[in-house]
């Protein structure tokens, strides 16, 4: 492992662009979602029950960026559902290699959801597994895998993880 | 015929066809009667289609009311279903929603059986009570019968079998769904749990999909033709055209809408077997909706997807990236369901009836004639619900 070409910069530049897609999502900017993905990438929301024995069905499964916008147009604009906020806790990211530029990356996440009602809920807890490149000297996902714990989903899921 | 059951909690029901008593959803005393009477009463309920547990030693645990169950692919090849309790003192035996294993061995004393469910070791048995004999110690076995790959359980002896309990209006498309054979692979499971009695969820009707599921209109997907046939028992099925049209100017990637439909089907099927289990097929996804009430309040739904083991790889890709995309909790096309079910919960905790009126044409009786969007189709399930509770029908 080339461990030795894991600069200090590279590590703040990873979590800088893992808190900024966080925040993008916990400030309801999802227009600017897409943003952090290559044109072709691959972005999946999958329980770990199903990821751990090989079984590839996800949540949600975006493999263009084009699915990326109509997953926002679709919540903007023919999803219903309550009013909620999410707030992502992120901790642990990890280099798990690189080669030039393309950096495997993964890191653990939580997210709490509150609805109007004002009440505040563990609501999907996992980990990124991600594939990050430098897409003209700016880093973004290639690949982004949410497997998250909580394979329960409480009532649905709109908002991306 | 049909059980009735004369005591525990009443409810007068109203005289009309088309009245449904809000307090059906939320008496929390007819949850033990329902046990009694539908869920350990004359009603089969899916548990496992064989493309979950392909090999053997394959188990998978689910739950029969308040039953822990499970069933496991036994060394023969066979499948069977057993209570989830070891026969000398209880203690459950699979703790895991599914795996493999050779043997099932209690942890407690060490007993032990085989797939097939037999006790076949017990340390120390010398010193048992002296009417022991290891041969009425074998798991307690539910009765079982298959259709297309999946496996029904029930908890009566009378219980018609199965297929006439379906009928063939129902498990004739039911077969679609599986695949025309049953050779189904399993792709993966979505699981989500809505915080609505068991019963609001069954009651989705054929009105609502192009009103409360906006994405249908946006993609200006008209509904083509389409029917629901529904048995006295209260299963219902719907069938429907799905015209994707050409140029969906909504989306940027339309790919994901692709039809391929290699099986017999003009789209979109959709079946709700009485209790509460859903099937479907919309485009090429294969779906079981196993479905598992936690009391009277909250369900929980496992959606199995399957793809065929005819699949080329095209094909197997192209349902699971659709399976990841527009059913279940996050379902682009659906997920809107579980926001009624959540706020159906909340209005019914008012007084009065939920009335339906969509293919209504008496009140005064009950019509097996439906059309492709009524929600009249959901009485008959009531009828059947209210004579198994033994609800009497008000005069007035
Ligand atoms: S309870 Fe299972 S061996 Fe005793
Ligand atoms: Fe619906």
């Amino acid at each position: 492992m080339a461990a030795s070409n894991i600069t200090l910069e590279l590590k703040s530049e990873v979590e800088d662009l893992l808190n900024a897609y966080a925040q993008c999502i916990d400030d309801d900017k999802l227009e600017n979602w897409p943003d952090f993905f290559t044109d072709s990438c691959l972005y999946r929301i999958i329980p770990r029950e199903n990821h751990e024995v090989g079984l590839p069905t996800a949540v949600m499964w975006c493999d263009s960026r084009g699915m990326l916008e109509d997953r926002v147009t679709a919540l903007r604009h023919a999803n219903v559902y309550q009013v909620q906020w999410y707030r992502h806790l992120l901790s642990n990211p990890v280099i798990t290699s690189e080669d030039g530029n393309t950096f495997n990356v993964q890191s653990n996440y939580a997210v709490f959801k509150t609805c109007n009602d004002g009440e505040s809920t563990v609501y999907n807890v996992g980990r990124y597994v991600d594939v990050i490149v430098r897409d003209n000297g700016v880093l973004k996902f290639k690949e982004r895998s949410a497997i998250f714990d909580t394979h329960k989903i409480t009532t649905l899921m709109v908002i991306p993880i | 015929m049909t059980k009735q059951s004369t005591e525990g909690p009443t409810l007068v029901w109203p005289k009309k066809y088309n009245e449904i008593p809000k307090a059906v959803f939320e008496m929390e005393e007819l949850w033990p009667k329902e046990l009694e009477t539908i869920f350990y009463g004359e009603e089969w309920h899916p548990i496992v289609h064989r493309a979950e547990i392909p090999n053997p030693g394959d188990y998978k645990a689910a739950e029969l009311g308040e039953m822990p169950i499970f069933a496991v692919h036994g060394e023969d090849g066979e499948i069977r279903v057993f209570q989830n309790t070891c026969t000398h003192r209880g203690t459950s035996l699979i703790t895991e929603s599914s795996g493999n294993k050779k043997e099932l061995e209690c942890p407690y004393h060490r007993w032990l059986f085989n797939l097939q469910g037999d006790l076949v070791g017990c340390p120390n048995s010398r010193d048992y009570a002296p009417g022991f004999d290891r041969k009425n110690f074998g798991l307690a076995k539910l009765r079982l019968e298959e259709f297309c790959g999946l496996f029904f359980v029930t908890m009566s002896d009378k219980t018609p079998p199965l297929k006439e309990y379906l009928g063939e209006s129902f498990y004739e498309p039911l077969s679609r769904i599986l695949g025309g054979d049953g050779r189904l692979k399993l792709i993966g499971y979505q699981k989500v749990m809505y915080d609505c009695n068991w019963k609001a969820y069954c009651d989705n009707d054929g009105y609502h999909a192009p009103l409360l599921h906006k994405a249908f209109a946006l993609l200006n997907w008209q509904g083509g033709k389409g029917f629901q046939k529904v048995t006295e028992n209260g299963h219902l099925s719907f069938e429907s055209e799905l015209k994707i049209p050409d140029d969906i100017t909504a989306l940027e990637d339309g790919s994901i809408l692709d039809f391929k439909g290699t099986e017999t089907s003009t789209g979109s099927i959709v079946q709700m077997q009485f209790p509460v289990t859903v099937y479907s097929k919309h485009m090429d996804m294969l779906n079981i909706r196993y479905a598992f009430p936690k009391g009277p309040k909250g369900l929980e739904v496992h959606y199995a997807y399957f793809s065929h083991e005819d699949d080329d790889e095209e094909m197997l890709a192209h349902r699971i990236r659709q399976s990841s995309n527009l059913l279940g909790p996050c379902g682009l096309i659906s997920m809107e369901d579980a926001s009624v079910f959540s706020r159906i919960d909340i209005g019914n905790k008012t007084p009065g009836n939920a009335i339906f009126q969509k293919g209504v044409e008496d009140e005064h009786k009950l019509s097996f004639t439906v059309k492709q969007n009524d929600e009249s189709g959901n009485l008959p399930r009531w009828e059947h619900y209210r004579k198994r509770m033994g609800f009497e029908r008000s005069e007035s």
